[in-house]
């Protein structure tokens, strides 16, 4: 057990030393963001890794304002801008502020002045063409070619952090899940994990291999799901359908072992209900093999197709340098060469031995993160071939300390590393905040279609396949 | 290819699905108003292989002008407003609204309410409902193919 999350309070002089400094020690920061300190002042909270440990920094809003840290690392940008506009917290130093959350009518509030001859700006959504989240996009070209992307999402904030606020734990998790169907399962995990360490509890051996096998499975679907988008992307009707079908036939195995096909309320605050008998567990797995084996060999083929390889290779390249400045994580950063996986030292989890995977060239274009899927996939797969063995049976958690007012969960969803923060508060949530692997990314993906082609964005932005909902919540 | 070609044609016939004895078509549509996603999903694999809403006529379009459904996911968010009455506008008559999964129908937990500026019947005549957390393709396929007997 090596997850104990220490408070410490850091006064604004030092700030900067203390969260930017991070990297030079050995540490990575997590997450920022504010709310309301003990005395109902703000206050700006920042999740971080040491080197040794999990850190949750707490900085007070002197007059309402913080040191900005944006600067020294950029992967807390959006982070500052959300904590402004929902907390009304200055980040001094972070110029020019542009509200992330807020939609201002005016353009240049929000937008980056693009100049020169022939620039012209795009405007895409917030409604899309297909059946897609909502979300605004405005691209800043010259010709077909983008020189920058303004993102603006936030269309469906549902204010789902503050509605949690003052539920007890059991009945947060519902409201916390909704921030997305697709990662429902990381998302609440993340959560119970942040609650239970904030109670002082661990789960037992069956809780940690029953959330292991759900995370998984929603990895199956999601990465299933991704190849076949990616497929769309280029127009290549074949590759789009065999793993659009992949995924329905995950979705049916996931609907017959949990009786849902997202997994919703599949997760619990402080145990798990998750009860797979033995022969269930058997039929699963073999119909997952089966799947795993039409999954190769659809795969295979697409290795060899010229029109989509010339379509992937070298498009929408992300370099290694830049994964590690934004702060990228999952399949998109391991694509981009970042070695990085959470589930290789995931205490609450059950990953024993585990290596993270990268493409065999992680060069950080659109090819290499189409890898990155399939060859998780096969991990995956056989993860959940080990965790089916046998039945899975219910778990509960036991009590190992007294516990702290905060709590902190971090799960590799199938986009990535996803962090939530819980602060409780006379046995109810006074705060919670999920930052989603979606979250981390957006920025990369405005950064990596950034000199392609407008008719490659698509594509761009379907090799990443964030969730708008994660972020938005 | 020829991989991927078999691979299809087996999951064609393994899925077996029938031809529909009655004709029509609607073009669908779809606005996320505030959804989790997870209706999108759903309304996705509908148009997939294994149940293929293409088959009863019903295909989503890129644009509200050619639409004959406005399909609407999720609960009505204060920043979707606007652009779900902009493409509301944008369709020709006759048209219809569906609102679609639990959120969309207001039985769900929708969040802040500062944030959410009310049920999609709040907003637009709603003619078809399709309840669920989110309703399987099955349903979706099931409720829109009653339209189209309207
Ligand atoms: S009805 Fe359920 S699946 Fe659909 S948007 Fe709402 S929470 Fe998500």
């Amino acid at each position: 057990m090596t997850d104990a999350l220490s408070l410490t309070a850091v006064p604004p002089g030092l700030w900067r030393e203390t969260i930017g400094g991070l990297g030079r020690r050995g540490g990575l920061p997590l997450s920022l963001f504010a709310a309301a300190g003990p005395d109902g002042f703000p206050e700006v909270r920042c999740l971080a890794e040491t080197g040794d440990g999990l850190m949750l920094a707490v900085c007070p809003a002197l007059d309402g304002a913080v040191p900005s840290v944006a600067d020294v690392v950029p992967a807390l940008h959006w982070d500052e801008r959300e904590a402004r506009d929902l907390h009304g917290v200055v980040f001094t130093g972070h110029w020019p502020h542009r509200p992330l959350v807020h939609h201002p009518a005016d353009l240049a509030e929000w937008t980056t002045p693009v100049t020169g001859d022939d620039v012209h700006q795009v405007a895409v959504g917030p409604i899309h063409a297909g059946v897609i989240e909502s979300g605004h996009f405005r691209f800043h070209c010259v010709g077909e070619r983008i020189l920058h992307i303004d993102v603006r999402l936030f269309h469906t904030h549902r204010g789902l952090e503050h509605a949690a606020e003052g539920l007890a734990p059991d009945e947060a998790l519902p409201v916390v899940r909704r921030a997305c169907g697709a990662c429902a399962v990381a998302n609440s995990v993340a959560f119970a994990d942040a609650v239970e360490q904030a109670t002082g509890r661990f789960p037992d051996d069956a809780t940690r291999r029953a959330r292991t096998v759900l995370v998984e499975l929603e990895r199956v679907y999601n990465h299933a799901n991704d190849i076949g988008a990616m497929c769309a992307g280029v127009g290549l009707a074949p590759g789009a359908m065999v793993f659009a079908h992949a995924k329905e036939r995950a979705q049916r195995i996931i609907h017959d072992l949990t009786g849902h096909r997202f997994m919703f309320g599949a997760v619990a605050v402080g145990g798990s209900g998750l009860s797979i008998g033995a022969d269930a567990a058997a039929g699963a797995r073999g119909a997952l093999a089966a799947l795993g084996r039409d999954m190769a060999a659809a795969w295979r083929a697409l290795l060899f197709d010229a029109s989509l390889r010339d379509r992937v290779a070298g498009a929408g390249v992300l370099p290694h340098d830049e994964a590690l400045r934004l702060g990228v994580v999952g399949p998109a950063a391991r694509a981009s060469g970042v070695g990085r996986d959470l589930r290789e030292d995931a205490p609450r989890l059950w990953y024993p031995g585990f290596r993270a995977v990268l493409p065999a060239e992680p060069v950080g274009d659109v090819a290499a993160r189409m890898e990155a899927r399939a060859v998780e996939l096969a991990q995956s797969l056989a993860l959940l071939d080990d965790l089916l063995a046998g039945a899975v049976t219910p778990g509960s958690v036991t009590t190992v300390d007294s516990g702290g007012r905060h709590g902190a969960g971090r799960v590799e969803s199938a986009r990535g590393g996803t962090t939530c923060v819980v602060e409780l508060e006379a046995g109810t949530v006074r705060r919670v905040h999920l930052r989603t692997a979606s979250y981390a990314n957006w920025p990369a993906v405005a950064r990596a279609a950034t000199g392609a082609i407008l008719p490659d964005f698509p594509l761009v932005n379907k090799s990443f396949e964030l969730c708008y909902a994660c972020v938005d919540r | 290819m020829f991989v991927l070609l078999r691979q299809l044609q087996r999951i064609r016939s393994e899925c077996a699905l029938p031809r529909p004895a009655r004709r029509g078509s609607l073009q669908l549509r779809h606005v996320d108003a505030g959804s989790c996603n997870g209706c999108e999903h759903e309304l996705q694999a509908a148009s997939g292989p294994a149940y293929d809403l293409a088959r009863f006529g019903l295909s989503i379009t890129a644009s509200p002008r050619h639409a004959d459904v406005l399909l609407v996911t999720g609960a009505v968010t204060t920043r979707m407003r606007g652009a779900l009455e902009i493409a509301y506008a944008a369709m020709p008559e006759p048209r219809r609204v569906a609102a679609l999964g639990d959120c969309a129908l207001g039985c769900g937990l929708l969040g802040d309410p500062s944030q959410i500026a009310g049920r999609v019947e709040e907003i637009l005549p709603v003619d078809l409902r399709i309840p669920g957390c989110p309703p399987d393709p099955e349903t979706i396929a099931r409720h829109l193919r009653e339209l189209l007997a309207r």
